[in-house]
């Protein structure tokens, strides 16, 4: 690797590619996440599939993270990731640049309060519970979480920490092994 | 307009209409969306996706507000339908009246993106396609030893990283042989110039937004 702290060609390079890996296979989590509000609907918790499947979202920025090691790849890494997929014609249009950007920060500070040193499980987990309570936060005022009732609240926070954990925490992190054990990137510790 | 100062516009209205609830602001804002989506000749085919696209989460977003959620309230259910679809307008705008290249270009010669993030998200936009073929090479690869890879299989992603990593590699080492060097000052074969009209509209429209916000429900 090159300098610790500047993004170099190579790296923004990569960190887009990264983006498009993950727009391409979101393709298929856009589909998941109609079936999942159109099952879940008549029985008050469509909005819980935007929970399940939020975990799948933030996987670009975890990864970039852990890949790269400098102090913005979570970030450039998952907001790259949401601008691509806006021109890729993804369902969201506009509030993807802004989801982009939450989620982009929310996996950023999770690196930030290891000091960009750790990259281990407690990394996995610092990064899901930021990006759980910011995205929720986020969805508190753009999408009416304000409104629902505070056992609903709890449940969906619940599972999007879960989903968070599981798919751009575990996933990522075993991802993020086969890549070590495959010398592209340096060990956790 | 500017393609810089329209994505800061962009990103302005939708940060503002996801903290308010004012559904004439909304429907305001689809109006001029479709105008200018018409203007801009939109397909009636992605026009009529467009329209599809948000309904599921919508409808689930007003289902939920209306019948399980404490206020029952049609108002909010109604302003967080029309907010979906002004999100995925807005969004169209953007994609319908500018390119990708026209986008980059005017970051960094308006915006002062430093070059270097602006070739190279270009350059790996470029490789859309054959991202997209990779990821079906590896599954198909994957299927003729009997595995299936799906998007939660670790090796799915790590394959295509991989292939990221060595493409990235050698589309920098392409770039930098062809003398493209980090920060240096560059020539522009294409300039993008901000006019005063550019930032009169984006005030303009800004304005616009606030006066709805302030006088509509």
């Amino acid at each position: 690797m090159q300098s610790k702290q500047h993004f170099h060609l190579r790296d923004i390079i990569l960190l887009a590619l990264i983006g498009i890996i993950f727009a391409v296979i979101y393709f298929g989590a856009d589909f998941i996440y109609n079936a999942l509000t159109v099952a879940l609907s008549p029985i008050g918790y469509g909005p819980a599939a935007n929970d399940i499947t939020m975990g799948i979202w933030c996987m670009a920025g975890t990864l970039s993270g852990f890949l790269l090691r400098k102090p913005g790849a979570g970030f450039l890494g998952e907001f790259l990731a949401a601008a691509i997929e806006t021109f890729m014609n993804g369902q969201w249009g506009a509030a993807n640049f802004i989801s982009g950007f939450v989620q982009g920060v929310a996996t950023e500070l999770g690196f930030t309060v290891t000091g960009y040193k750790i990259y281990n499980w407690l990394t996995v987990v610092t990064t899901s519970l930021f990006a759980a309570v910011i995205t929720f936060g986020w969805d508190w005022f753009k999408n009416g979480y304000s409104h629902f009732a505070p056992a609903m609240q709890i449940s969906l926070f619940i599972i999007r920490f879960i989903s968070i954990f599981i798919f751009s925490g575990v996933l990522v992190k075993i991802i993020a092994n086969l890549l070590e054990r495959a010398h592209v990137v340096r060990k956790g510790y | 307009m500017n393609p810089s100062i329209k994505l800061l516009l962009i990103i302005i209205i939708s940060l503002e209409i996801s903290f308010t609830n004012h559904l004439t602001a909304n429907a305001f804002i689809i109006l001029i969306s479709v105008i200018f989506l018409f203007v801009h000749h939109i397909s009636k085919q992605s026009f009529f996706k467009l329209m599809l696209v948000p309904l599921i989460p919508a409808l689930a977003l007003a289902i939920t507000i209306r019948w399980f959620s404490p206020s029952h309230s049609w108002w909010f259910a109604t302003i967080l339908v029309s907010r979906l679809y002004a999100y995925c307008f807005l969004g169209a705008l953007i994609t319908v009246s500018t390119t990708p290249l026209e986008l980059a270009r005017s970051l960094e010669q308006n915006a002062h993106l430093p070059s270097q993030y602006v070739y190279g998200t270009l350059a790996a936009v470029n490789m859309v396609p054959r991202t997209i073929q990779e990821v079906k090479i590896i599954r198909v690869a994957g299927q003729m030893r009997g595995v299936q890879l799906s998007f939660w299989s670790p090796r799915l992603y790590f394959k295509a990283v991989l292939a990221a990593i060595s493409w990235s590699d050698h589309l920098a080492q392409a770039m930098e042989s062809q003398g493209f060097v980090e920060g240096q000052a560059r020539t522009y074969a294409h300039p993008i110039k901000v006019s005063f009209r550019d930032w009169g509209l984006f005030f303009a429209w800004i304005i616009l937004l606030q006066l709805c916000l302030t006088f509509f429900p």
